[in-house]
């Protein structure tokens, strides 16, 4: 299966959906080994008391890539790195609800050869259905020479 | 005149620096450029306005591509809608030949960029490719190559009699304005740089 063909059938299909509890001690864990001196993430008293914004990246859905995928589109491939967008503070004590889907699956070429990158989108929304985090995974594979 | 011809910003999948970063970093670093290029990977960008920057700064901004050939990257400067519609940017690919030939078509100039760089650099395809017909201007001084990768370049220069231009090739803020490009005269716009690309007189520039 060639990159046009995984776009036109992956890219932009939710294929998960799942629940998380953003734990008010793994929250403050996280900021405490991030670093984080803000007392928003880092004091549980604090009136605007959240989970630090990249505190999404620890969390995966029950599926890594859609059914069908072919797995050597990401087997032996590695972590090109996480963008989050914030949307909204992470409240918590909630639970939020991410789903996952290939976001974009495209190649490009560089010092050591060509590439394929496969970017793995989870969208965290609130009980609400409001936004609050977007999380974007890049995953890439050296293709063969 | 001088312009920043090879810088990337959020808009590339690499890029991390957002365009009015780079005007601020201009002006708080007083870099003696006057303007820069945008060349996005594998697209062309004509959704951005970024005209009210150019009069907060007092910078020219302007905008071209980066496309991926089978000798390298190519910068392509004054794209157009029949250029965009001669081929796919997207494309990992295209024939060199392709870019150059439609590029001169369609108003635009095509310029080889970081010749000197492995795989993705015109010098490393010459022996086993073959020298291509209608290279004219490549880049001699870029601010992503590593020790030799420009001294490769303007050998390749003086060898082929290319002409040799210069861009930063950033891709975060603090990389803008390494290199640039020297103009005999202004430049107002995209035609307006493919003019001056035409009539020569330029020269690359490097501050690193």
């Amino acid at each position: 299966m060639d990159v046009e063909e995984l776009k036109t059938r992956f890219v932009g299909e939710e294929f998960d959906s799942t629940e998380f509890e953003v734990k008010p001690a793994d929250a403050l864990a996280f900021a405490r080994c991030c670093g984080e001196t803000d007392p928003r993430y880092s004091d549980p008293r604090h009136p605007e008391y959240q989970a630090p914004p990249t505190f999404m990246t620890r969390f995966h859905g029950r599926r890594t890539m859609p059914e069908e995928f072919p797995e050597e589109y990401f087997q032996g491939s590695f972590d090109g790195g996480k963008t989050v967008i914030a949307h909204a503070p992470i409240p918590v004590g909630a639970t939020l609800v991410g789903t996952s889907q290939i976001a974009d699956v495209y190649r490009k070429t560089g010092r050591s050869g060509s590439m394929t990158f496969l970017v793995h989108r989870m969208e965290y929304r609130n009980q609400e259905g409001e936004p609050i985090s977007t999380v974007d995974w890049k995953l890439i594979r050296k293709d063969e020479a | 005149m001088i312009l920043d011809l090879h810088n990337h910003s959020i808009k590339s999948d690499d890029g991390r620096a957002r365009v009015e970063s780079y005007c601020q970093w201009i002006r708080k670093k007083e870099i003696p450029i006057d303007g820069f290029v945008l060349t996005e990977h594998r697209q062309y960008d004509d959704e951005s306005d970024y005209r009210a920057l150019e009069d907060e700064f007092g910078l020219r901004i302007l905008k071209g591509s980066e496309v991926e050939t089978e000798y390298g990257h190519v910068l392509v400067f004054g794209v157009n809608d029949d250029l965009r519609a001669a081929f796919d940017f997207t494309r990992i690919d295209l024939p060199l030949a392709t870019v150059l030939e439609e590029s001169g078509r369609c108003g635009a100039q095509a310029v080889p960029c970081h010749p000197g760089r492995p795989n993705v650099g015109l010098c490393a395809h010459y022996e086993t490719r073959g020298v291509p017909e209608g290279v004219e201007i490549i880049e001699v001084a870029s601010g992503g190559s590593r020790a030799g990768e420009d001294e490769a370049a303007a050998a390749l220069a003086e060898r082929h009699d290319y002409a040799g231009v210069g861009g930063s090739d950033a891709h975060i803020v603090s990389h803008i304005g390494r290199c640039a490009t020297r103009f005999p005269r202004e430049i107002r716009d995209e035609e307006d740089l493919v003019a001056a690309l035409r009539e020569g007189g330029f020269e690359a520039v490097r501050w690193t």
